[in-house]
């Protein structure tokens, strides 16, 4: 267990009570040398995507436009993810010093902050923050006496979880459907507006607040060699004690991360599976999860950290019950754009509805050839990740599920 | 250019071309539904996926634009197997049913999905049709949404909004209940819908097509008291053709009136004579208002698309439209007066049927203002229908001859349903109207041809005449706008569908780029061919102002032949 938390931590929400160290320190550097900072810290995009953000912000910067925008991803739709709502209902002010940090670094001069309709604290909390800032000459002109402006607007968003993905995310703030685009172009060259865009998530900027502050040594130092840093988990399910805890990369294991933190499964029950990254990650059976939590481990388990859910499952599940809930969540959260996502997440829902006690090889043959078909034809990672929980189920709990030959009557 | 590897074959393309076209340049074929080249890339349907070396997915290769040594493969063990697994998917959500089946289609003959199923090699369908249970909708005089058919690729509501730069229809809902539909569901027949039919070219499925008046039709001829005439617009005969894919020639008039004599008709009669007619009666009314100098520049007013355009989205120029009927209207009004008196049928027993390339002509026919002159129309593809329906071998009739009272021509008449020719024919008789000189050259090919937007300066008189031809309701809001903005004509000739009324939304299926030009063609060498090329000279239009209108705008004229417009709205 993390001896010091990096980005937990008290709460934050007066302005007046806090001196914005990454921004008075980031406003006498350079943007390429705040860009270089993130870098060598090893910082990855929290959303899901583990992208280098450090990457991302030098790309931004280096696009050539006369608007640019900064968008903080708050729209946290991954069934058991709950980590971007600690962080702005307790640490509301680092999440808007690193969206003016990131702002500040790519050269945007305005920003939204996108935050799930249904986080109604999260959204007061962030609202009275930035008027408040605004106040205190934290946003708008000439930032805290620098020469750099940035304005920051909140958007609500509207119930759809396919708005999580950016390039939905950037479609609802302009007022259309929340559909994906098309990439490229990517949101770096032609993004909201047309115009070039950088979308962090929560963690990432928060995290990048701190690292400005703290430097970037600290920071790489936690952590293994493509995990750097710590982590926000978000445990839940079968679990003795569920919420938000943060982790250093590698320092445990998914095991000792349920059992030291989470305090065990509930009731004395036996786990049976975990959920790594919520729910559009493949599930780890309990013989998996001795391994380090870290993104490559996970990635060799089979599975993905995504977003940093770890949702614990014990024995007394139905396992078909679980199936349908996933895939119902996915029908319905598919924007409907693709085929392949629209048709394929309702037909999986159909099989599962109709299951009476036994699976037949036919259906589970479609199951996986659906499955198949989503994963390499789908068009955005919504529907490319819509049936890694229930593929994997079926693959793992075969016997268990009762898939055998049905003769045809 | 660049140089890539598709299918092992190198291919060079220029940069910025998807894979999708750098294929079909290679001659290699990747099935697509949602993709139509006239219209923005959607890549929902993902058949065109493909593989790319070193990536992990497949990409959509409409999508996908092409790179330096890109190596890509088209059709690999793994690409079929998806593209059947999403065949499977579509075709589940098609609603295929014992009512609802493939031999009651009107598509049957050219359904995309019959077409990609083929080119797939489609080998199973283990999923069991879902019935999403919607209703029809049949709120349109012109369209009939069937929304169980429906695939949701989005092309009608592109080509609605890209080329037709309308707009009505739009993706509502999402997951499963997504679905393509009109403002707050309230139907074609209750928003903007100009009844242009365009929809129906780009939709690859039966979900869209013309409110069918052939049943009416049959009973209709099948009534030995009614007197049943019809009429056939000038971009019908070159493309009716096309159905019956044995016939070369793209034009088939005699073939076509022989066949409408064998359906029953008693008397079968030709719009463009009416064209004729209507260049006489507008031909006058520009030269009126260019004397006082009133309400110009004049629009046209024989598109009935064009029409609910302007009353939806330009209501303060209504005044510029001609108050002239449409050539259809014309026949229908003088087909139930003139012809009854002149034959001394009882109008109560004439029943007037219209071949038109148009759905637009049945809500044209449906409006009030009409007096249900025109009792039903028919669109290219329902008389091909009808042809077929009654064994009749359209490409070894003998040609006959329309009835001559309401059936002879000018060449004039017949570029009417290409785009530039209500202008060119207009041009032709008000010049020689005016000067009182002959034409030297009756050609005017500026007006001529596929460009959107065409312009012309001709002198007549020492008045330097400006006219300008708009073709696609996309266009004629480019030029609407520029108008607007102070742009100065005479004259302006609007038809709602891209390269006029040969590619109307009644028209065969396809229509596209190729097929306009070719009916186009046909339509200009028609012209070519006659003596007769002028309106005022056709001898029975001549005959017609003699014994029954006086002259081009007379009192009883304005009676049977004008109209007036209304606005409608957003």
């Amino acid at each position: 267990m993390l001896e010091e938390n990096f980005l937990m931590g008290e709460q934050l929400l007066d302005p007046a009570d806090y001196d914005f160290p990454a921004l008075k320190k980031a406003f006498n550097m350079d943007r390429e040398e705040v860009i270089q900072e993130i870098k060598d810290s090893g910082l990855k995009g929290r959303g899901g995507a583990g992208f280098p953000t450090g990457l991302k912000w030098e790309l931004g910067y280096k696009e050539k436009s006369d608007e640019k925008y900064m968008i903080c991803n708050a729209d946290e739709g991954e069934p058991g993810t709950f980590k971007d709502r600690y962080l702005m209902e307790n640490r509301p002010l680092l999440v808007i010093e690193g969206i003016i940090t990131a702002a500040y670094a790519v050269n945007a001069q305005k920003g939204f902050i996108y935050i799930r309709g249904e986080y109604f604290d999260s959204i007061k909390i962030i609202d009275k923050l930035i008027d408040n800032m605004y106040k205190e000459d934290v946003l708008g002109q000439d930032i805290l006496g620098s020469d750099f402006s940035f304005d920051l607007r909140l958007v609500k968003g509207a119930g759809a979880y396919v708005c999580g993905d950016e390039t939905s995310l950037l479609n609802s703030i302009e007022g259309k459907r929340g559909a994906s685009r098309i990439k490229p172009p990517y949101p770096i060259q032609k993004g909201l507006f047309e115009q070039p865009t950088v979308v962090n998530n929560v963690e990432t900027l928060s995290s990048a607040a701190r690292i400005i502050a703290e430097g970037a040594s600290l920071y790489s130092a936690m952590g293994s060699k493509n995990s750097r840093g710590t982590k926000l988990v978000c445990l839940s399910g079968d679990i003795n004690e569920p919420g938000v805890y943060e982790v250093e990369f590698g320092a445990q294991t998914i095991k000792e991360i349920i059992e030291q933190d989470g305090k065990g499964i509930k009731g004395g029950s036996d786990l049976r599976f975990v959920v790594p990254g919520g729910v559009s990650t493949a599930v780890l059976d309990k013989s998996e999860i001795d391994i380090p939590y870290t993104y490559e481990d996970l990635e060799k388990a089979g599975s993905s950290l995504g977003s940093g859910a770890i949702i614990a499952v014990g024995q007394e599940h139905d396992l078909v019950d679980l199936m349908l809930n996933v895939s119902r969540f996915f029908m319905d959260e598919t924007c409907g754009t693709c085929f392949p996502c629209r048709e394929g997440n309702r037909q999986i829902n159909r099989i599962l509805r109709k299951y009476k006690a036994t699976f037949s090889i036919q259906e589970k043959e479609i199951i996986q050839d659906v499955g198949e078909t989503i994963r390499l034809a789908a068009r955005c990672g919504l529907g490319q990740s819509s049936l890694n929980f229930i593929n994997s189920i079926m693959e793992k709990y075969e016997d268990e599920l009762g898939i055998k030959e049905v003769l045809e009557v | 250019m660049i140089s890539l590897i598709i299918d092992g074959q190198e291919v060079k393309v220029e940069e910025g071309t998807t894979i999708l076209e750098a294929a079909r340049e290679a001659h290699i074929n990747i099935p697509t539904l949602c993709y139509d080249e006239e219209l923005s890339i959607f890549g929902g349907c993902r058949l065109c996926v493909v593989e790319i070396a070193g990536q992990n997915i497949l990409k959509p290769a409409c999508a996908t634009v092409v790179q330096e040594e890109m190596e890509v493969t088209t059709h690999s063990a793994k690409i079929s197997r998806v593209r059947q697994n999403l065949f499977e998917l579509i075709i589940a959500s098609h609603n295929i049913s014992c009512e609802l089946n493939c031999m009651t289609c009107r598509r049957a003959s050219n359904c995309e999905l019959r077409k990609v199923a083929e080119d797939i090699g489609l080998e199973k369908v283990r999923l069991d049709p879902i019935d999403k249970g919607y209703q029809k909708d049949e709120s349109s005089y012109s369209i009939v949404r069937e929304p169980d058919k429906c695939i949701t690729c989005g092309r009608c509501i592109r080509k609605c909004e890209e080329i037709q730069g309308v707009g009505i229809f739009t993706t509502a809902d999402r997951g499963p209940a997504t679905e393509v539909t009109t403002f707050s569901d309230k139907g074609l027949g209750n928003v903007e819908c100009t009844n242009c039919g365009q929809c129906i070219h780009t939709c690859p499925t039966g979900a869209l097509h013309e409110v069918y008046h052939f049943d009416n039709v049959w009973d209709e001829l099948n009534d030995p008291e009614k007197h049943v005439i019809v009429q056939t617009a000038p971009a019908v005969r070159v493309a009716l053709s096309e159905p019956f894919a044995e016939i070369d020639s793209p034009t088939t008039t005699g073939q076509m009136v022989a066949a409408l004599f064998r359906l029953g008709f008693d008397r079968v009669f030709d719009t463009n004579f009416t064209a004729d007619l209507t260049i006489m009666e507008e031909g006058t009314e520009l030269i009126n208002r260019i004397e006082n100098g009133k309400n110009l520049p004049l629009f046209t007013s024989c598109s009935p698309g064009w029409i609910k355009f302007i009353e939806h989205f330009y209501p303060d120029y209504l005044d510029h439209l001609s108050s002239c009927k449409s050539p259809q209207q014309m026949f229908g009004a003088l087909g139930k007066t003139y012809y009854a008196e002149k034959n001394d049928i009882d109008p109560e027993n004439i029943v007037v049927v219209s071949v038109m390339p148009c759905t637009a002509k049945k809500y044209e026919a449906a409006r009030p203002e009409m007096n249900s002159d025109v009792d039903y129309v028919l669109t290219t593809r329902e008389l091909a229908r009808m042809i077929k329906a009654a064994g009749i071998d359209l490409p070894h009739l003998e040609e006959r001859d329309f009835d001559r009272m309401l059936g002879v021509s000018s060449g004039a008449g017949n570029i009417f349903g290409a785009s530039g020719g209500v202008m060119e024919a207009a041009l032709r008789t008000a010049y020689e109207l005016i000067t009182g000189e002959e034409l030297e050259k009756l050609d005017f090919e500026m007006v001529r041809g596929l460009p959107g937007i065409k312009k012309a300066e001709v002198e007549i008189n020492g008045l330097p005449l400006k006219a300008a031809v708009a073709h696609g309701l996309g266009n004629a809001r480019k030029l609407m706008e520029r108008i607007k903005d102070g742009e100065e004509y005479h004259f302006v000739e609007f038809m709602a569908c891209p390269g006029g009324c040969i590619g109307g939304g009644g028209q065969p299926i396809p229509t596209n780029e190729e097929v306009r030009q070719k009916r186009i063609d046909a339509i200009y060498e028609l012209d070519r061919n006659k003596k007769l090329r002028k309106s005022h000279e056709n001898p029975l239009i001549q005959k017609l102002y003699e014994e029954f209108l006086e002259k081009p705008g007379s009192h009883k004229a304005h009676e049977l032949l004008h109209t007036e417009y209304k606005e409608r709205g957003i």
